[in-house]
């Protein structure tokens, strides 16, 4: 590291020492020379604080003091089995990899799927590091990447996917953050690239094991090559004490189709984050955020969607609930670039208030540089409609019994759109069992 | 069983609930009707007068504050129940405008609802099979298409579909007394058959219907045995079932006025 950072703060926390000690700390490897331009420019911007745009509503002045070291290695034989946590049941048909502390176990998968090869990325930056330059470009000063820089400096191994044919079998990525008496942050890396035509399912599903807090970083980055499709899971069901960072990078070309599925269950504190860019003509995306806050938990959902080609269509849809004293935060933004003409986007937010002291924060924004374009944006929150309760009620159901329904109710449109039955049925199991007559409503499904 | 009095209204009063400190507005100014086990009543008036609020202070909505009178159901304190606890006594109100409730299905709804009045009666739940075939059987007789078991509760439901829907409802509770609030409104005269005949195959010596309706159309098909006028929240006028064809051919006026003079 050179000297350069300190020169712009005369004084660093704690915690951007510690993060500049991990860094020293680290073999050189084919990507050093980007990871040194991530490292300067994390350490020139700092943690992000409460000016920085995309960070109004999460404060992270309470990390600053922390002296952080990198979540280390383990040994599978150390591990407890992960069949309990797992979000699919026998009856789905998945093959699952595991990453625990950002370190994937492959020894088991060589063969799981044939048609995705996977790859270690420490093998990838070793072997054949030119496959990793398209996803390795200059670092970006943007504020809602500025943990995916840190990502980028101290990742130490990570996942490499190519989609070569159309999948069936669902893909699950296990990633197991594991904590210890120090305070550890992991940087599980992951990278995607699905080649032309091809088509698969892949779930991350983020847990934490054992009663130790922890902190994650983890970025995504994924590559539609033209036609390719992917459904696209990320699920945050980690425990009160974790804070998640997550970064989803997603680039589209021509008329490849994703469906993104992000659902935040759990964490202390989770803020994720995904920037896409539909590339080429015909590219769709449609996305689908299920953010659930309560007790103090917080919950931070920035997506910036780009239209840079004509013909593009983007399809944004969030429910947020917030009880107790969480909070939720969806900030989304649309921007159509000059040329993408006869784009067409749609942003619905909606928040349901479950308390007094609960919050949500909803923010579309939309910023249009061309003509021709289609593009339309809502943004709701309130609390439960009285004449559904009414109506409920006046057919005998208990008053609990019957919030939990609407609540269940208002989820809905983002449960009915994942094509994964079991992961779809998990997901309603772990929603439902935080809810009150939590066994009346698994009977009334 | 005649003779039971299964809806005892004493002058009751009832108004908007007030907003802060601010009293609402008045509605109900002094009800009084009785409803015997095995009649079916027809409460008729102007619009404003005060009908759709009486079938929601009597099923318990809380959009209403009552502020004087009494009701008992079946002997028992009505306002001493929830809204939940009316339904589960067999009170059921049948919706001007059922609402749509996206996301909750309208048959697991349906046996919740009958679950509900099954415990509350120390019964032990409906057998799945079982009600599968009631609710098929039920909604044969109401022309519903089976579509009906897979939607959410009035989701994309036409006018008519929704008021048939509120209706199989009603036939599968088997409530003690259906008050039910304009279920004939916006139906088309094929829909107002169907209507009718589920309205009348609930006609029976232990069990009472009030119809909250707007035009006599609906009487010619579920024949009342009384018929009173509501109007600015008081029952004005009472007679049997020709007072409707009566107030069809004269319109309200005559009633209201005659009233005031």
């Amino acid at each position: 590291m050179s000297s350069a950072a300190h020169a712009v703060r005369s004084v660093i926390s704690p915690a951007l020492r510690s993060f500049e000690q991990q860094f020293q700390a680290r073999p050189r490897d084919s990507l050093s020379g980007l990871r040194d331009l991530a490292m300067q420019r994390f350490m020139a911007l700092g943690l992000p604080s409460n000016h920085d745009e995309s960070w109004r509503y999460t404060n992270l002045r309470s990390l600053n003091g922390i002296h952080f070291t990198a979540a280390p290695q383990h040994e599978r034989s150390e591990l407890e089995p992960f069949a309990s946590v797992s979000l699919l049941d026998g009856a789905q048909r998945a093959a699952t990899i595991s990453m625990v502390n950002g370190y994937p176990w492959l020894h088991s998968v060589d063969s799981v799927i044939n048609e995705i090869e996977v790859s270690g990325l420490k093998e990838i930056a070793r072997l054949e590091p030119g496959r990793l330059a398209r996803f390795f470009a200059a670092p970006s000063d943007a504020d809602n990447r500025r943990w995916a820089l840190l990502n980028t400096a101290l990742f130490a191994d990570g996942l490499y996917l190519k989609i070569t044919k159309k999948v069936a079998t669902p893909l699950v990525i296990l990633h197991v953050g594991i904590g210890s008496d120090t305070d550890t942050v992991s940087y599980p890396r992951v990278i995607i690239e699905a080649a032309p035509g091809s088509s698969a399912t892949i779930i991350e599903h983020h847990v934490a094991q054992g009663e130790r807090a922890v902190v994650v970083n983890s970025t995504t980055q994924i590559a539609l090559g033209r036609g390719a499709q992917l459904e696209h899971y990320r699920v945050f069901a980690t425990g009160p004490d974790a804070t998640h960072f997550d970064f989803l990078d997603l680039r589209q070309e021509h008329d490849s189709r994703c469906k993104q599925f992000t659902i935040a269950l759990g964490g202390g504190m989770v803020r994720a984050d995904m920037d896409v860019r539909l590339n080429e003509p015909g590219a769709s995306l449609e996305s689908q955020a299920l953010l659930v806050g309560y007790e103090n938990r917080h919950v931070d959902c920035v997506n910036t969607v780009t239209h840079a080609a004509r013909d593009t269509t983007s399809k944004q849809t969030a429910r947020a609930i917030a009880s107790d004293t969480s909070r939720v935060v969806i900030n989304s933004k649309v921007v159509v670039e000059a040329g993408a003409v006869h784009s067409e986007s749609q942003q619905s937010c909606r928040g349901l208030l479950l308390s007094q002291a609960a919050e949500i924060d909803s923010r579309p924004q939309l910023e249009i540089h061309t003509d021709e374009v289609k593009c339309a944006h809502g943004a709701t929150t309130g609390r439960l409609d009285p004449d559904m309760l009414f109506y409920l009620l006046s057919r005998g159901l208990d008053r609990n019994t019957a919030q939990s329904l609407l609540v269940f109710a208002f989820l809905a449109d983002v449960l009915t759109g994942m094509s994964v039955a079991s992961a779809r049925a998990s997901i309603e199991n772990a929603l439902i069992g935080q809810m009150p007559d939590s066994q009346l409503l698994r009977n009334f499904r | 069983m005649r003779d039971i009095n299964l809806l005892e209204i004493t002058d009751l009063s009832a108004r908007v609930a007030g907003k802060d400190s601010t009293p609402g507005k008045d509605i109900l100014r002094g009800v009084n009707l009785t409803v015997k086990a095995g009649e079916v009543h027809a409460i008729m008036g102007p619009n404003g007068s005060g009908k759709s609020t009486l079938a929601q202070v009597l099923a318990g909505r809380e959009d209403y504050e009552v502020t004087g009178g009494s009701v008992t159901f079946d002997g028992r304190e009505l306002f001493a129940l929830r809204a939940e606890e009316r339904a589960r006594a067999g009170l059921f109100l049948g919706f001007q405008y059922p609402v749509e409730i996206p996301g909750v299905n309208n048959v697991y709804l349906l046996k919740a609802a009958l679950n509900a009045k099954r415990k509350a009666a120390g019964e032990p739940e409906v057998d799945a099979y079982e009600f599968l075939t009631l609710i098929r059987q039920k909604m044969k007789f109401m022309q519903m298409s089976e579509s009906f078991l897979t939607r959410g509760v009035n989701e994309g439901f036409s006018g008519g579909e929704k008021k048939r829907n509120e209706v199989l409802q009603m036939l599968v509770l088997e409530p003690r007394l259906a008050i039910l609030d304009e279920t004939d409104s916006g139906l088309d005269i094929d829909a107002l058959k169907v209507v009718s005949k589920g309205v009348n195959s609930l006609r029976d010596p232990k069990r009472a219907v009030v119809l909250v309706t707007h035009y006599q159309r609906l009487l010619d098909y579920v024949t009342p045995d009384y018929v009173h006028v509501l109007s600015a929240g008081r029952i004005v006028k009472s007679g049997d079932k020709s007072l409707a064809q009566e107030l069809e051919r004269r319109g309200y006026d005559w009633v209201v006025e005659s009233r005031v003079a």
